[in-house]
């Protein structure tokens, strides 16, 4: 924090001691200001010095003193006294012309200069012309009256010229207070511009300083921010975000392009730490794909070694097999041979069916013809059972009649009984004849039925016995062809077992290639590790750099 | 004296043989328009259209069994004055009974025709008389159709 403040205090230092420079020199100009104005303190004093020597000294542009002069000539009697007095007086007069020449020079033509070098200055003029002209030669004469007049005009000379002088002080009097009013307003007026002026100088060196300070601050903070930003760079850390700023100023300047840098920087690294875990994988790919390849063409020779036992194997075992097809050979023969002779057999039985099943049809016709003469003694006897009803009728009929008739009816009646007698007796031999013809056409349905179904077995045996005959038809067939297929599988096996022997052969050059390859691939292998330690050490290196999400 | 015996259902029931006009084989009949059940046709008998009754659908409400014993038993039936040949058409009519001595058995005031049962015959068949024996509705209807 030390060097954030640095710039500002130092800032604020050489503020502060402009403030005191600039304090001290407004309060001395102030001061003095103060002290030479008008009325001030200094100014008094010079004007005290000028009353007093004016006071003290006799006016030289006033003409009183060589007035005065004259009027001591005019009462002295003694000769050098009157020659001393005369040669001040005409000091005096060289005194007077030579201020007059002066103020002729400095004063302006206006009312007061022309009262001071015309009025007062003629009146003198005249003044020391009488004096000169006629009074001094009256007093070395010594006529005093003579003098005495000349003194009189002198004097109106005189009043003449002190009334303009009047005049003048009254007019410089005035003229002196407006010009110190003047003067004081002037310097009043100076003053508060000043003070004014020192305000306005002590606030804009405050804004100043805010402003300084300001800059100073963001100054500091964006210098820091990009010295922080730079010391993480060093450190490895990429993940900072530099603020966008679009100032344009140096430390905008600086910001955007130490961003540029960390955003290049941070690509940079990305792209390389996506290459490294690329070739990381990819060297991890080649080491399995080889470690594969390796447990492959192990796998291979195995399998290799595996197959020729197995070849070995089918060799022998084809030679087995031929063996064994040459034994079940010679059994299918004989199954052939005993299968025609139960075919001749057979043959003879299906005979002797035939002939059971034809007895069987002519004893299923005869109960036929029996059922159907059966069938006409029952309708015999419907015909005798109805004669009996109409008997029985008739007698009843008969018997009433006889009842009807009364005695004569008697022998009738007995008539009539007797044929109802008979009538009942008809009908029940009809009954009994009617009831065994019931069960011989039972019997006869019961015969024709067993024969039906004797005739349906020996037709079924029948067919049984052609079926039988049929299947050993096929199997001989069958074993015939056999023993055709039972060559030809010989024969396979025998170009079967010579295949087997080159095969074997083949798997033992197979097996050289796999371990050539073996050998190979395990150099492959190291290759990879060291290509994978490589790329450990280049991750590590980028593990360093960090880039946040 | 004789009776003739029949059965109707599981009655065994007897008419006396003087007031039988005749018996005749059961035969094919026209069956008559809108007639009551019992009536099972009109038969030509002697020159005129002979009513024929089924007792068996009288007593039990069934017909009678198409056998060679079912026959007609031709009676004749008087009411207010006037007669009428009926047929009665009974199972097992093929016995003539002496009319021995009559017991009177259960009588009902409803069934008035089934009178005194025959004490020495097989079976004790009731006696019963043509008279009563068709209810009057039957009698009514055979007797107007006789008037007009």
């Amino acid at each position: 924090m030390s060097n954030k403040s640095n710039l500002a205090t130092k800032l604020s230092y050489f503020v502060a001691v402009f403030l005191v420079l600039f304090s001290i020199f407004a309060l001395l100009a102030w001061r003095t200001l103060q002290q030479v104005r008008v009325q001030g303190p200094l100014y008094d004093e010079i004007m005290l010095g000028n009353e007093l020597i004016a006071d003290v000294l006799p006016p030289p542009q006033f003409i009183i003193e060589p007035y005065l002069l004259t009027l001591q000539l005019s009462e002295q009697t003694g000769a050098t006294e009157i020659t001393r007095l005369i040669e001040k007086g005409n000091e005096l007069r060289i005194n007077y012309e030579n201020g007059q020449e002066k103020w002729k020079r400095v004063l302006a033509r206006d009312t007061m200069g022309d009262l001071m070098t015309v009025t007062s200055y003629r009146a003198a003029m005249e003044f020391f012309r009488l004096r000169d002209d006629e009074f001094i030669p009256a007093i070395r004469a010594g006529d005093r009256d003579l003098a005495k007049r000349v003194l009189v005009q002198m004097g109106q000379r005189y009043e003449a010229h002190r009334y303009a002088i009047d005049e003048v002080w009254k007019l410089a009097a005035q003229r002196n207070v407006a010009n110190e009013a003047k003067a004081d307003t002037l310097v009043s007026s100076k003053l508060s511009a000043l003070a004014l002026l020192a305000l306005a100088i002590i606030f804009l060196v405050f804004v100043m300083a805010w402003f300084a300070r300001r800059a100073a601050a963001t100054l500091s903070l964006r210098v820091q921010l990009v010295s922080e930003v730079a010391d993480r760079v060093a450190h490895g850390d990429l993940s900072t975000e530099v603020p966008s700023t679009t100032d344009s100023d140096e430390t905008g300047r600086l910001l955007g392009s130490i961003g540029r840098m960390t955003h290049n920087l941070r690509s940079l690294v990305t792209r390389v730490k996506q290459a490294s875990v690329e070739l990381m994988s990819t060297a991890t790919e080649f080491a399995a794909t080889s470690r594969q390849q390796e447990s492959t063409v192990q796998g291979f020779g195995a399998s290799t070694n595996q197959i020729a036992a197995a070849v070995k194997q089918i060799a022998a075992t084809s030679q087995e097999l031929l063996a064994t097809m040459e034994g079940i050979n010679a059994v299918s023969a004989q199954t052939a041979d005993l299968a025609e002779q139960g075919q001749s057999g057979l043959s003879n039985l299906d005979s002797t069916m035939d002939r059971l099943a034809q007895t069987a049809n002519a004893m299923s016709a005869r109960l036929a013809a029996i059922r159907e003469e059966a069938a006409e003694i029952t309708g015999v006897v419907t015909t005798i059972s109805k004669v009996a009803d109409q008997t029985n009728l008739l007698s009843i009929n008969a018997a009433i009649e006889a009842e009807k008739a009364g005695e004569q009816g008697l022998g009738f009646l007995v008539l009539a009984r007797e044929i109802r007698r008979l009538a009942d007796q008809t009908a029940v031999a009809t009954l009994d004849i009617e009831q065994m013809v019931k069960q011989m056409q039972s019997a006869v349905s019961a015969g024709v039925m067993e024969i039906d179904r004797f005739a349906e077995e020996v037709r079924s045996g029948v067919g049984t016995v052609e079926r039988v005959g049929g299947q050993f038809g096929q199997i001989i067939s069958e074993v015939r062809t056999l023993s055709e297929r039972f060559d030809t599988v010989n024969h396979g096996m025998r170009s079967q077992s010579h295949g087997a022997r080159q095969i074997g052969e083949a798997m033992g050059q197979l097996l050289d290639g796999a371990r050539q390859t073996s050998v190979s691939l395990r150099e492959f292998n190291g290759a990879t590790e060291s290509l994978r330690d490589a790329v450990t050490v280049l991750k590590q290196e980028i593990a360093k750099f960090n880039l946040g999400s | 004296m004789l009776a003739l015996a029949f059965r109707a259902g599981n009655a065994d029931l007897a008419i006396a043989a003087r007031s039988i006009v005749e018996v005749l084989p059961r035969v094919a009949l026209r069956t008559p328009t809108l007639a009551p059940a019992a009536v099972i046709g009109l038969l030509p008998y002697r020159g005129t259209l002979m009513p024929v009754v089924d007792l068996c659908m009288l007593v039990e409400g069934r017909p009678a069994a198409l056998e060679l014993g079912t026959r007609i038993i031709v009676v004749r039936i008087h009411y207010a004055g006037d007669s009428r040949l009926v047929g009665l058409q009974a199972e097992d009519v093929s016995e003539l009974i002496e009319l021995g001595p009559t017991t009177p058995g259960l009588r009902s005031s409803e069934h008035a025709w089934l009178g005194d049962h025959l004490t020495q015959a097989a079976g004790l068949p009731q006696l019963v008389d043509p008279a009563e024996l068709l209810p009057e509705a039957l009698t009514k209807l055979f007797l107007a159709k006789a008037e007009t």
